[in-house]
């Protein structure tokens, strides 16, 4: 975002965005060498804020417009922001259901008993934690609400950081903020974050987990993305396959920084449809078209019975 | 649904029930050829017989979407999109540790719903919303071990009868639809479960004592060559197949009320099931709960 200088000031989120504008980046602040930051921070141009273009028009359905999940405040110190939380990211992935191959019937899950087979409602289910294999500690859910962290309907914000300087390794799902009647004070923070390069660092308590959030500017609007905890990413050493590598020789270096120079340009995530997702659907396309769902139908007199039965029982229950 | 979309069939039976009729042509009795549509037919005709026992009385569902073949599964909450027709008798429960939310079967719609959620038994409680924790009834569940058999039980449960009715009191019999016969007394308000529950006790150790191979503690409950009178069921919150409910059997047998004479004749549980209990001119608990009587 911050390459664009001015390119997307304009306050809060504005009625009609203008792509055109957003993905024409300088050439040479794409690469990002001129900034100030962490030496760490390795380019990750599809992360990197507004230099990815929003997709294109046709696949931009509004998921759950005008429905926020989550409203509190984006909390600076003493500074409030109030803000709505907005879901931006559906998962469009393919998904079947898994039929009983004889008969064509939809298949259930249920939650059997490994002793005796038999399928277990949920009122007589429980909570364990798996000790050792097969030792369980059984956990009511008193117990557990008890340390369930505090929803307090805020995103605290303790730091700010260079957004280059955020890995994606660590981003989990993003969401929209929109301004709860906060205008000015959203517009202030878009634009101040923006002209800084910066994104807020902290934390916000969704349901039951606690997570560290990031928030910056995108498409001139704040995005908040819930990231990953230290722990549940193993960094590049920790493997034992990763070898030691190398230093680069000058020559051969200079020919493959040339390369990746001749190939850069601007991204764009349009670029990459999903084509699995086509297929199967023209693959669904085909299969209507070619061959008859065949799905009983009661026969007509078995529906005459029904209503002939019904009739009568109703006019029982009336004379009783 | 039924017939078509938008044929009409489908739109006069529509016009006839709330209920949106689906997988009519499921097989739920794959034995005896019972349909869905079978199931349903048998629960609106059986309706008016039914219904007045089953008012206020919390239920539990026992369900079987691939039908007697498949794994059936209890239901006591009422499932998701349960329908506005469908009345809701919500109770905290302390074995699960939250609002248990029951459905009561107050009309007929109701019934229709519960037999096109393939709940083919239907289960009440032994208590009506009115006094939840007080019984309206007194039930002896009286089951065979093998080898014997419905003969033995409808000894032990005209045994029963006598003492009952020695005692006072009016006793109405039906099938459990399975092996066993069920004995109520509907009670006058304001008896305690425990209350219950130690007379129901009681008659059984007086036969058990008396009559051979009867036994009327639970550890013995299983004991082969023996008649069990089961007393436990008197508790809060257990259920009994409702009269008239469908059980999962092979033979799609119905739990059937029976008149007294009927079964000291000699019957078998298999002769009342879903195709023969409708053509029965009996109504043997007719005005049943209007028999309430004091232990």
């Amino acid at each position: 975002m911050r390459n664009h200088g001015g390119a997307c000031l304009t306050p809060g989120r504005r009625s009609e965005p203008k792509p055109a504008q957003l993905v024409k980046a300088p050439g040479k602040a794409a690469v990002g060498e001129k900034k100030a930051k962490p030496v760490t921070a390795p380019q990750h141009p599809a992360k990197n804020g507004a230099s990815v273009p929003p997709p294109p028009p046709g696949d931009h359905e509004l998921h759950g417009a005008g429905r926020p999940f989550w409203s509190g405040s984006l909390t600076i110190g003493l500074i409030n922001v109030p803000v709505r939380l907005h879901t931006m990211v559906t998962d469009r992935s393919f998904s079947f259901r898994l039929l009983h191959r004889a008969d064509g019937q939809p298949l259930r899950y249920d939650r059997v008993c490994t002793r005796d087979g038999r399928v277990v409602p949920w009122a007589d289910t429980v909570k364990g934690y798996e000790v050792r294999k097969g030792e369980f500690l059984v956990f009511e859910p008193d117990e557990l609400k008890a340390v369930m962290p505090g929803a307090d309907r805020r995103i605290r914000i303790y730091k700010f950081v260079y957004y280059l300087s955020l890995d994606p390794v660590y981003f989990e799902t993003s969401y929209l903020l929109v301004p709860d009647r906060s205008e000015e004070a959203y517009s202030l923070f878009v634009t101040a974050l923006q002209e800084l390069g910066r994104a807020a660092a902290g934390t916000i308590t969704l349901r039951t987990r606690e997570y560290p959030v990031v928030v910056h500017v995108y498409d001139g609007a704040l995005v908040l993305t819930t990231l990953r905890h230290a722990d549940e990413v193993t960094m590049p050493h920790a493997f034992p396959t990763m070898p030691a590598l190398p230093e680069p020789k000058e020559a051969e270096l200079a020919l493959a920084k040339r390369i990746i120079t001749d190939l850069s340009g601007d991204f764009s995530i349009g670029d990459y449809p999903d084509h699995y997702r086509e297929a199967i659907l023209a693959l669904i396309d085909r299969k209507l078209a070619g061959e008859k769902i065949v799905y009983a139908e009661p026969r007509p007199e078995e529906a005459k019975e029904l209503m002939q039965a019904l009739q009568e029982t109703i006019a029982t229950l009336a004379r009783k | 649904m039924a017939g078509r979309p938008g044929s009409t069939e489908e739109q006069a039976i529509r016009k006839l029930t709330r209920v949106r009729l689906t997988r009519l042509d499921k097989m739920m009795y794959p034995a005896t050829g019972v349909a869905k549509a079978d199931v349903l037919m048998y629960y609106i005709r059986i309706a008016p017989l039914m219904l007045p026992f089953l008012r206020d009385r919390p239920l539990t569902m026992h369900r079987f979407p691939d039908g007697v073949g498949g794994e059936g599964f209890f239901e006591k909450d009422a499932p998701a999109g349960t329908p506005d027709y469908v009345e809701i008798f919500t109770r905290y429960s302390e074995t699960a540790d939250r609002d248990v939310h029951f459905v009561l079967c107050n009309n007929l719609d109701t019934l229709i719903w519960l037999a096109n959620l393939a709940s083919l038994e239907i289960h009440a409680v032994l208590s009506t919303t009115g006094s939840y924790e007080s019984p309206d009834l007194l039930l002896f569940d009286i089951d065979p071990e093998p080898p014997l058999g419905f003969d033995d039980v409808i000894d032990v449960a005209l045994v029963v009868r006598e003492v009952l009715e020695e005692a006072g009191l009016q006793p109405y019999v039906k099938t459990s639809g399975k092996k066993g016969l069920h004995i109520v007394v509907p009670l006058v308000s304001g008896y305690r479960f425990s209350e219950a529950r130690d007379f129901t006790h009681g008659i059984g150790k007086q036969i058990a004592r008396s009559t051979p191979r009867v036994v009327s503690e639970f550890p013995n409950s299983r004991d082969p060559g023996t008649i069990f009178i089961d007393y436990l069921q008197n508790a809060h919150g257990k259920t009994m197949a409702a009269p008239y409910s469908l059980r999962a059997t092979p033979g799609a047998t119905v739990s059937t009320p029976l008149g007294w004479e009927e079964l000291r004749r000699g019957v078998l549980p298999e002769d009342f099931n879903i195709k023969t209990v409708l053509s029965r001119d009996e109504e043997p608990w007719r005005g049943m709960l209007d028999t309430r009587q004091k232990i």
